[in-house]
């Protein structure tokens, strides 16, 4: 054949990568089967108030590689003519960014991700509804909209704490910041219940929980899982887990509200 | 008083020591606060202090039934007016809300020989009251059926700003020419004699 000068000619054999990258995951699980601590906490940073463009923001990042951005705005005027009379209305939104996951995304824009999103905008409608006083905006809408830049597991628990406290910094009237909580439970039949689930054991995990939790009040405002678990006992043990979980984080997010609250009131004097 | 701060769902104090004010709430016999803000405690004469959370922003305000609003005709019809609501009292609404003003609602007599297009014109900023919150369909009702309600400032046809002559009539004083509004009453304390 002539010499073919507009392609690169590559080498005659060529190998798919994967046969390298399947060693390299094998090292890691294995590594990974040493046994945590199922009461440990990843260490949380909370910062409120440092968007500009939104009336509340937050920003909610876990040790191991969680981050989450919020944003609140406070009551508009209901767009839709179907709004309700008594109490506002409160629109969540869930947005993964491109980048968040680790890996290639399966197909940037198809159906199943948009799919995920709605559901988890649900899932952080349910968690948040009990939390906002809705009865003293009527006919009024108030927007969250959560952004996840980077998913190192428990994502959905982080982007609960980080819209309640967005909210609250937005200055809308709420009962309790809610506060989030993760939990999995590892496949086989001792699987034990873990707080806080890294990348790697939420994708391994046979059952997910998340609780959203008003600790003010002790009130659950929603509990969201899916998978298999065992025993009614081990359920109830791993609420109460989760429940605990909660109770240790909810100081966290108070002190980032303070904090806020301190910087806005510095600024505003000077 | 000192105002000291307080965290978004505080336990302030119990029910029988206070009353609740705005930004609390009350549950299980106490009082909790329901913003990140400053506690603020007063004396009422006539019972017990009440106990109340204040931002340090303006707090983002509803209209509520009862209040006075400024509002600023968009559109208007044979039998009622489009406007959007801007301030509520003083403060300023971050973004507008609708409202109407129905043709029975703009005086307060001879409601049945009102016209709408001698009362209000597209642009004019008009001072009205809420009267409902509406229904799922409707926007906010709003009324000019009082002296002080009414329109405070309209331009002419040459685009200037126009003088009331009466509560029914404004005048234009480049062209001279007079054209109906629904004029607001300047209430004695703004007047300079």
């Amino acid at each position: 054949m002539p010499l073919d000068h507009r392609r690169v000619r590559g080498p005659e054999e060529s190998q798919p990568p994967e046969l390298w990258a399947g060693v390299a995951e094998q090292e890691e699980e294995e590594e990974g089967a040493a046994p945590r601590d199922p009461y440990a906490l990843r260490p949380l940073f909370a910062r409120a108030g440092l968007l500009s463009q939104a009336e509340g923001s937050a920003y909610v990042e876990l040790g191991g590689g969680t981050k989450v951005l919020c944003a609140a705005w406070g009551p508009r005027e209901a767009a839709e003519p179907g709004a309700p009379a008594e109490g506002g209305r409160l629109l969540c939104e869930f947005r993964r960014a491109p980048f968040a996951g680790r890996g290639a995304r399966c197909r940037p824009g198809s159906a199943a991700e948009r799919e995920a999103e709605r559901e988890a905008a649900a899932a952080l409608r349910e968690a948040l509804e009990p939390a906002v006083r809705l009865a003293r905006y009527p006919r009024a809408r108030l927007t969250v909209s959560a952004l996840l830049l980077q998913d190192g597991g428990s994502a959905l628990a982080a982007a609960i704490s980080g819209a309640a406290l967005a909210l609250a910094d937005a200055g809308v009237e709420m009962y309790d910041v809610a506060v989030g909580c993760a939990l999995c439970r590892a496949p086989g039949p001792a699987g034990a219940w873990l707080l806080q689930p890294g990348e790697a054991e939420e994708r391994r995990a046979a059952g997910r929980l998340t609780l959203a939790l008003l600790p003010a009040l002790n009130q659950v405002s929603a509990v969201l899982g899916s998978g298999e678990g065992r025993l009614p006992k081990a359920w109830a043990q791993a609420l109460r887990l989760g429940l605990d979980g909660c109770h240790r984080l909810y100081p966290v997010l108070r002190q980032s509200l303070l904090r806020a609250a301190r910087r806005r009131g510095a600024t505003a004097a000077t | 008083q000192p105002l000291s701060p307080c965290l978004l769902g505080e336990r302030l104090c119990s029910a029988e020591e206070a009353t609740a004010g705005t930004g609390t709430y009350t549950r299980h016999g106490f009082i909790f606060s329901s913003l990140a803000g400053c506690v603020e405690k007063t004396n009422e004469d006539g019972g017990l202090p009440v106990v109340s959370v204040m931002r340090d922003a303006e707090s983002q305000l509803l209209p509520d039934v009862g209040a006075v609003v400024t509002c600023k005709v968009c559109s208007i019809n044979s039998r009622f007016a489009k406007v959007h609501i801007l301030y509520i009292g003083s403060v300023p609404l971050k973004s507008a809300f609708r409202g109407t003003i129905r043709r029975e609602d703009i005086r307060a007599t001879e409601k049945d020989k009102v016209e709408v297009y001698k009362s209000f014109r597209p642009g004019d900023i008009v001072l009205a009251k809420v009267i409902s919150l509406g229904d799922a369909q409707s926007n906010y009702l709003l009324s000019t059926a009082e002296n002080e309600l009414g329109v405070v400032v309209a331009r002419s046809e040459a685009g200037v700003q126009m003088v009331p002559i009466s509560w029914c009539e404004m005048q234009c004083p480049r062209t001279h020419t007079k054209d109906f509004r629904k004029v607001a009453r300047v209430q004695p304390q703004f007047l300079q004699t």
